[in-house]
Parts: structure tokens; C-alpha cells; sequence
């Protein structure tokens, strides 16, 4: 068992006040809430302060902490004095279904983490009652496959299991959303409900189309020639290729539009938007360098008008 | 398919979903932070995206010891920065598709 540095953790000194306990727990906990963090591992070190917090604001569980502390705890082996634990009140036979489990140190410490829990006070508590996890999981959706309704296997963690049911998602699933499936969570104890399976629609970025709303955006890239003299060019789109006209003079970052040719959504059928780039060649031969030569002669053309206009 | 995804749900299925007292969500709902259809408690409907916002809500207040008005404000602002850096990512990757490949 490790042993926990509850002071190091949250960066305070042996014998700080109640006070700079809570002001360093409050930190730490605006940091790496999971709900406000993007640190990869906010979770974690969320919940190793709130660990933390846990023992130190107690005086109680402080004191036992110290002891144990003295007793010359450190690192990876650490073993419990002979009779520590003796008067340990309480061991939650279920603290595994809490979705804020604190570490083995902990509940070999001081119990189960559920009294944590049971002292929140806005949640509905029956006494051994107690209804099964949440559980969220990713769901990685190709963008085509948004375009009809589909039924795709998830599978996920159940009770130290592994679990995979055929989920149904609807046509224009947006990116972000979250399709509950109730009772697909862990289950209950003592006639609890089950928990819910929720899974997060995650799209998969598509090598060709960027997504704007419920348009889509492809980079389209013209040899200058195509650009000035205009053309027609076989493009992708989600559903199947289309011939595309490019009007004569183009620019760079211009943008043609293609309706229809969007995501399907709850709102309606999207857009597709080809936006132009210019590609150079990027060599020249003797040929294509008299013909550059001899275009340069030809055209008056200054590609830095906005320069003077600002100046 | 044996599991289904409701599209609504009653106040009493939310407080089910969610492990929240009604009253809590009661408070949640009078701050504004979920926006339920309907005027009274018994006729209120709630969307699936709810669940989330109350979970989030009740995550913040009992972890922060944040306010309700406080966790209005923590919500709308934290929508904001995800829609800000989806926002972000989404015009670098744009960028990166025009600017030339290194060959």
C-alpha cells in the first residue's frame, strides 16, 4: 500500500491552520475539478485533494493521520503498525459504487469513502439502499455514419466485466451529445435502481471535411491556371462525388458553396462549402519559366493593393 | 434493442436520474441554470442535456461549495470557454489544411 502525503499533496506544511488547509484544498480543487480542468489527469489529482481535505479538516482523522505519519510512514511498502486500526467505527461494505472511491490508504485508514457521500446534503440517502453508478463513456462516430440512423456496438467496463450492447444512434447526432441508456450502469444495492450508461458522441475527425455548425468545409486545391481560367473538378462529399464548377478568375480562400451537401441535424440538412486554395508548382522548367516570363510582361498586375490602401 | 433513450423526463424521473432531492432541483431550476418546459413542478419536461447540467451543478456545489448564483455564472462561463476552444481547434485545423505542406 502507498503511503499518502495528504500535506504534500496539498502543498502545505506539516502544521498548517484549519485555515490555509481549506484555502489550498479550495485551490486545488478550482484547479483540477473535472468539471472546469483540461489537465489530463484533473480527475486524479482532484480527487487526491479532496482526499486529502477529507482527513486534514477533521481534527479526528487528522490526529490518527500524524500518528501514523510519525510512526515513519514513506513510499511504496508501506505497513501499519500492530493494533492502529482497532478502533475503526465503520467499514462500508460498498464504497466501490461511489463515484468519488478515495485510494486503499484511505479506506484502510478510516473506512469506506461513502461517508463522504452520505453527508452531502442534497442527495436522497436510505440507509443501505443505494442506487447503482453512472457510467460515461466515449462513443467515436465517423462523420458518415451520422447521416442515417445506425446501430453500433459499445462495449464498456461493467462490474469488472466487460459488457457490449447494440446501441441505437439517430441520424444528425450531433458531436458533444449524450444518448442515455437507463439501467445499463452498475447495479443497485438492496433493490436499488441500476445506474445509467451515458455515452458521449464523439466524432471522429474526418481526413477531408472540417465541420462548421452542420456545414462542412473541404480545402480545395487549384493550380493557378484552374484558378484563372476556371474549370470543372470532380470533388468528394460525404454521400458520393459531384462535378463542381470553378468560375474564372478565383482567388485563394474563396469559398463555394454546394447545398445539401452538409450534415444531416435536428435543424435540417447543412451545407457543403469548398474553399479554394491556390497551390504553386514547385519547379520550374525552361519551358514553364518563359511562360511565367512572358505572363509577367503581359499583366499589370499588383498582388499588394491592400498594402497601399491601409498606408 | 432492449435499452431506450427517452427523449423527456418528469420531474421525478430527473431527481431518479440525477440522485437529487427535488428541492435541490428545485433551486437549480428558480437560478435559471436548467430550463425545464412547462410552468408548474408536476408538467414540468425536461431534455436528456439536462442530466448533465444538473450533475455538473450539484458536482460544483458540493465539491467548490459554490453558490447556486455562483455555479449560474460557473456554467454559462465554462460553456463559453468549451465553445471557445472547440472554436479554436476547429479554425487551427483549417489553418493547417491551407498553409503548404512541407514536401
Amino acid at each position: 500500500m502507498e503511503f499518502k502525503d495528504y500535506y504534500d499533496i496539498l502543498g502545505i506544511a506539516p502544521d498548517a491552520d484549519a485555515k490555509s488547509i481549506k484555502k489550498a484544498y479550495r485551490k486545488k480543487a478550482r484547479q483540477y475539478h473535472p468539471d472546469v480542468s483540461k489537465h489530463h489527469n484533473a480527475e486524479e489529482k482532484f480527487k487526491e485533494a479532496s482526499e486529502a481535505y477529507e482527513v486534514l479538516k477533521n481534527n479526528e482523522k487528522r490526529a490518527k493521520y500524524d500518528a501514523l505519519k510519525q510512526y515513519g510512514a514513506r513510499g511504496q511498502d508501506f505497513n501499519p503498525p500492530p493494533g492502529w486500526n482497532d478502533d475503526r467505527a465503520y467499514n462500508e461494505q460498498h464504497s466501490a459504487q461511489f463515484n468519488k472511491e478515495f485510494s486503499d490508504f484511505f479506506s484502510n485508514l478510516y473506512g469506506g469513502s461513502s461517508s463522504n457521500r452520505a453527508e452531502s446534503p442534497f442527495e436522497t440517502q436510505y440507509e443501505f439502499q443505494q442506487r447503482g453508478q453512472d457510467i460515461e463513456t466515449d462513443m467515436p462516430i465517423f462523420l458518415e455514419e451520422t447521416l442515417v440512423t445506425t446501430t453500433k456496438p459499445i462495449s464498456y467496463h461493467l462490474d469488472g466485466k466487460n459488457k457490449t450492447l447494440q446501441v441505437k444512434i439517430p441520424a444528425g447526432t450531433a458531436n458533444g451529445d449524450r444518448i442515455r441508456l437507463k439501467g445499463q450502469g452498475g447495479s443497485g444495492y438492496a433493490g436499488a435502481a441500476n445506474g445509467d450508461l451515458y455515452l458521449r458522441i464523439k466524432w471522429v475527425p474526418h481526413p477531408l471535411f472540417d465541420v462548421e455548425y452542420h456545414d462542412l468545409i473541404l480545402t480545395l486545391p487549384l493550380s493557378p491556371w484552374e484558378a484563372a481560367l476556371g474549370t470543372k473538378i470532380e470533388i468528394p462529399t460525404l454521400r458520393n462525388n459531384i462535378q463542381l464548377s470553378i468560375p474564372a478568375n478565383s482567388q485563394s480562400g474563396q469559398r463555394l458553396r454546394i447545398r445539401g451537401q452538409g450534415l444531416n441535424s435536428t435543424i435540417g440538412t447543412g451545407d457543403l462549402y469548398a474553399v479554394l486554395k491556390v497551390v504553386m508548382p514547385t519547379s520550374t522548367n525552361d519551358t514553364t519559366k518563359r511562360l511565367w516570363q512572358e505572363l509577367s510582361k503581359a499583366e499589370n498586375f499588383d498582388p499588394r493593393t491592400e498594402w497601399r490602401k491601409s498606408s | 434493442m432492449s435499452n431506450t433513450t427517452s427523449l423527456q423526463l418528469t420531474l421525478t424521473e430527473l431527481c431518479q436520474a440525477t440522485s437529487l432531492g427535488s428541492d435541490t432541483l428545485i433551486e437549480i431550476i428558480e437560478e435559471g441554470i436548467l430550463e425545464p418546459i412547462g410552468t408548474t413542478p408536476e408538467t414540468w419536461q425536461f431534455s436528456n442535456h439536462t442530466i448533465a447540467i444538473a450533475q455538473k451543478a450539484a458536482r460544483l456545489h458540493n465539491d467548490l461549495e459554490i453558490d447556486w448564483p455562483g455555479i449560474a455564472l460557473a456554467i454559462s462561463l465554462i460553456e463559453e470557454v468549451e465553445q471557445l476552444r472547440h472554436e479554436n481547434q476547429q479554425l487551427r485545423q483549417q489553418l493547417q489544411r491551407f498553409t503548404p505542406h512541407k514536401p
